[in-house]
């Protein structure tokens, strides 16, 4: 990130990646309100859908098998959920997350067997879990999680929180994915860098912004190494097995950051066509292979 | 759901459908919720089929369907009925004898003169006599009576019952983190009638983390026995006895539960109960004998404290490996009459495959005597205030081996069998034990299966 005004800035871990909050303007105290607002939103999030710490996820696979009540919120994240299920013909799956049991990705040679894989796939599949607004029953040993949305909604959610703040420009950014409330000040746009999947720290181009999110998707740093194979983090849930020809990173922008990891997530689905689907779906992006 | 544009090969473009998804979520959508729901109330029904068998003893059937059906967002209703029919043989608490003895209990009042050409014999050797009427009297008492042969343990045979029962309850969610639940119980049997209202609140904190409930629950029965209710510690005979005898009883409970970790649930509860009224078994006896002989003089109907203070702690672990589940609880009771017990019960949920599981269980329960328990009393020592025969207060182990074989038909419907196996112990040949009631058996070993099929929807 290269800020090119001398902007007003917060940062802190949330998600296990770190955050930035940058707010246009000389008033140190409001940068500092927009921050802790936009921090706590985040942490709140995390929080409540960790799937580490115990939270409304861990509740939900805790039980899985039984029919568990959840929340407004859970219920939008889950509907959300299921349509970009639909849309995606079910290359997007919260439930893939059984898959991790035997993926291990820790740039490891520990490709799982084809045995492995077939075992875990019996647990994913949203078409097997029960959804019926409010009430969710995945199967037994199912589970389910928010990665692949959690945090482009937390994005939204707090910038939209900060804009109810202050009329100030704000770019919030939490590991990566962001969204700005609109130009800056002046009318300049903010800018915003890619990083090298090879090389953290180093910049792989510099995109300017001036409204809406960015959001990155990729295997950067996840992988493991098979027989002269290298299998990125980006698992086919039909198949148990990583997409292949992947891009290594997909960064998308759209008016919002919920929606441009959709897109980016869908485009590295898409294997060696996914220029193609973001050409089709019209989408500002960027591929690295 | 109707057909949306799919990505891949000859995909349109999903755009526009994953901008308006992402726009509902961010917008939060109350409206929308409601509408779902509205739209799609959400049922699930449980039934069952139970049969219990007692070795030698009782047999029960009992089918049983729960509902609950999703009213709005925030309000469920559910209600259940059950019906069972008991049939076979109860211990009666009297001691076995070298020789016959013939028990006899009031069984029916007829109008003077209609019992004369009744003679039935029931199962298990019952036959019904008459008690002589007093003189001008409308009515008399048709008594049943029981022979049991030498060196066996006195049963009431012939005994058979019905029972139905239903419950009504509501659930609603007052925040987002509390829960009012309240509802009402009732169930009747041909001698017996309860009625039961409860009332419970439940508050999550810290993201649903952990959740403090606390329950009250109102009781009020009616006992009607088959002859009236008699008088404790009166001799057993053929004559019709007193009226019916009711019992209240109070319960409350308060809990926690708590995520410990992502694979780790815990419950800690504490459960207390006040009970007052008629708690004495009417169909049981006890045995007065003879000192030296040990042969029965006499047998009393038993008597039973009307005050009854019972104690429980509960503590309930769900461990989630990776596909397999743990639970292992364990109980603590205590109560003024004495009885202390102690349950553990552990259960390993295998999951096969991804539609069956198949899940062991082993229970193991030991109970301490009440202090009013005695296999007998003896004839030339003073008859205590309260005594019972009834094996149910002795000291005695038991345990309980099963599986259940669940089948998922579909993510909406299960399929399941359970069968168990429960097994008694207590001290047949207790210290002490009088002339030929050395060479009894005072305790039955008590072995039961049970067998269920559960089909399990929800749409």
């Amino acid at each position: 990130m290269v800020a090119a005004h001398h902007d007003q800035s917060t940062q802190f871990t949330a998600m296990a990646s770190p955050c930035v909050v940058l707010v246009d303007t000389q008033d140190s105290q409001l940068g500092t309100e927009v921050g802790e607002i936009v921090k706590a939103e985040a942490l709140r999030i995390e929080a409540k859908f960790s799937r580490y710490r115990p939270s409304v996820i861990t509740h939900i696979n805790e039980t899985a098998g039984q029919a568990v009540e959840v929340d407004q919120e859970t219920a939008d994240l889950i509907d959300y959920a299921t349509t970009c299920y639909e849309l995606s013909d079910g290359r997007f799956d919260i439930t893939s997350g059984a898959l991790r049991r035997v993926w291990k990705f820790d740039g490891s040679r520990n490709v799982p067997t084809e045995r492995q894989v077939r075992e875990a796939l019996q647990y994913v599949g949203w078409h097997h879990v029960l959804w019926k607004r409010p009430v969710l029953r995945l199967r037994a040993s199912m589970e389910i999680d928010f990665g692949g949305i959690g945090k482009e909604y937390a994005v939204d959610r707090a910038l939209s929180l900060a804009e109810s703040h202050t009329d100030a420009p704000i770019l919030v950014n939490l590991g990566g994915d962001l969204r700005v409330s609109g130009a800056r000040h002046d009318g300049a746009p903010w800018y915003v860098a890619i990083e090298n999947v090879d090389q953290a720290g180093t910049a792989a181009g510099l995109l300017e912004l001036l409204s809406g999110a960015l959001a990155t998707s990729g295997d950067a740093h996840r992988f493991v190494r098979g027989s002269g194979a290298r299998y990125g983090h980006v698992l086919n849930p039909k198949t148990g097995w990583p997409i292949s020809h992947a891009p290594r990173s997909v960064t998308v922008h759209a008016s919002t950051c919920t929606e441009a990891g959709l897109l980016a997530k869908l485009a590295l689905l898409s294997g060696a066509g996914a220029e193609e689907f973001l050409e089709l779906e019209e989408v500002r992006a960027w591929c690295i292979r | 759901m109707q057909l949306k544009p799919k990505l891949g090969a000859n995909s349109v473009g999903v755009r526009g459908a994953l901008a308006a998804a992402a726009a509902g979520l961010l917008a939060g959508g109350h409206a929308r919720a409601q509408e779902t729901t509205a739209g799609a109330p959400t049922t699930t029904i449980d039934s069952a089929l139970l049969t219990y068998h007692e070795v030698n003893r009782v047999q029960a059937i009992e089918p049983v369907v729960n509902v609950s059906q999703k009213i709005d967002e925030d309000g469920t209703l559910y209600f259940g009925v059950a019906a069972d029919s008991l049939t076979g043989a109860t211990p009666l608490g009297a001691v076995p004898s070298t020789l016959a003895q013939t028990y006899v209990r009031p069984y029916k009042i007829v109008p003077v003169g209609t019992s004369t050409t009744t003679v039935t014999s029931a199962s298990g050797g019952s036959t019904v006599v008459t008690e002589p009427a007093a003189t001008g009297a409308k009515t008399e008492t048709l008594a049943a009576t029981t022979v049991v042969p030498p060196n066996t343990y006195p049963l009431d045979h012939g005994f058979t019952d019905m029972r139905g029962a239903g419950h009504l309850g509501w659930e609603q969610a007052l925040t987002q983190n509390l829960k009012l639940d309240g509802g009402m119980a009732y169930s009747k049997e041909h001698d017996y009638r309860s009625e039961s209202a409860h009332l419970g609140l439940s508050q999550d904190f810290n993201g649903h983390n952990t959740t403090l409930s606390a329950a009250l629950n109102y009781e009020s029965d009616l006992s009607f026995p088959i002859g009236g209710t008699p008088t404790p510690l009166t001799e057993m005979n053929g004559n019709w006895k007193g009226p019916d005898a009711s019992l209240h009883e109070i319960d409350a409970l308060i809990g926690v539960t708590q995520v410990m970790s992502r694979r780790w649930l815990s419950t800690l509860s504490y459960s207390f109960s006040s009970a007052h009224g008629y708690q004495t078994d009417p169909y049981k006896i006890i045995s007065v004998v003879d000192p030296v002989t040990g042969q029965p003089d006499e047998q009393l109907y038993e008597s039973r404290p009307d005050q009854r203070r019972k104690q429980s702690v509960f503590f309930d672990n769900k461990i989630h490996l990776a596909r397999d589940v743990v639970s292992a609880s364990l109980r603590v009771y205590k109560d003024d009459w004495g009885i202390k017990s102690l349950t553990a019960d552990l259960r390993y949920r295998w999951q096969m495959g991804r539609d069956y599981y198949l899940e062991p269980h082993l229970r193991y329960y030991t109970q301490g005597a009440a202090y009013f328990f005695h296999y007998y009393l003896v004839s030339d020592q003073a008859i205590p205030e309260y005594a019972s025969a009834d094996t149910r207060l002795a000291k005695f182990n038991a345990q309980t081996y099963g599986a259940k074989f669940g089948f998922a038909l579909n993510a909406a419907s299960e399929i399941n069998l359970r069968v168990e196996s429960y097994d008694q112990q207590g001290n047949g040949s207790p210290a002490g034990a009088i002339g030929q009631l050395k060479q009894q058996n005072l305790f039955p070993e008590l072995k039961a299966y049970t067998l269920l099929l559960g089909y399990t929807v929800a749409f």
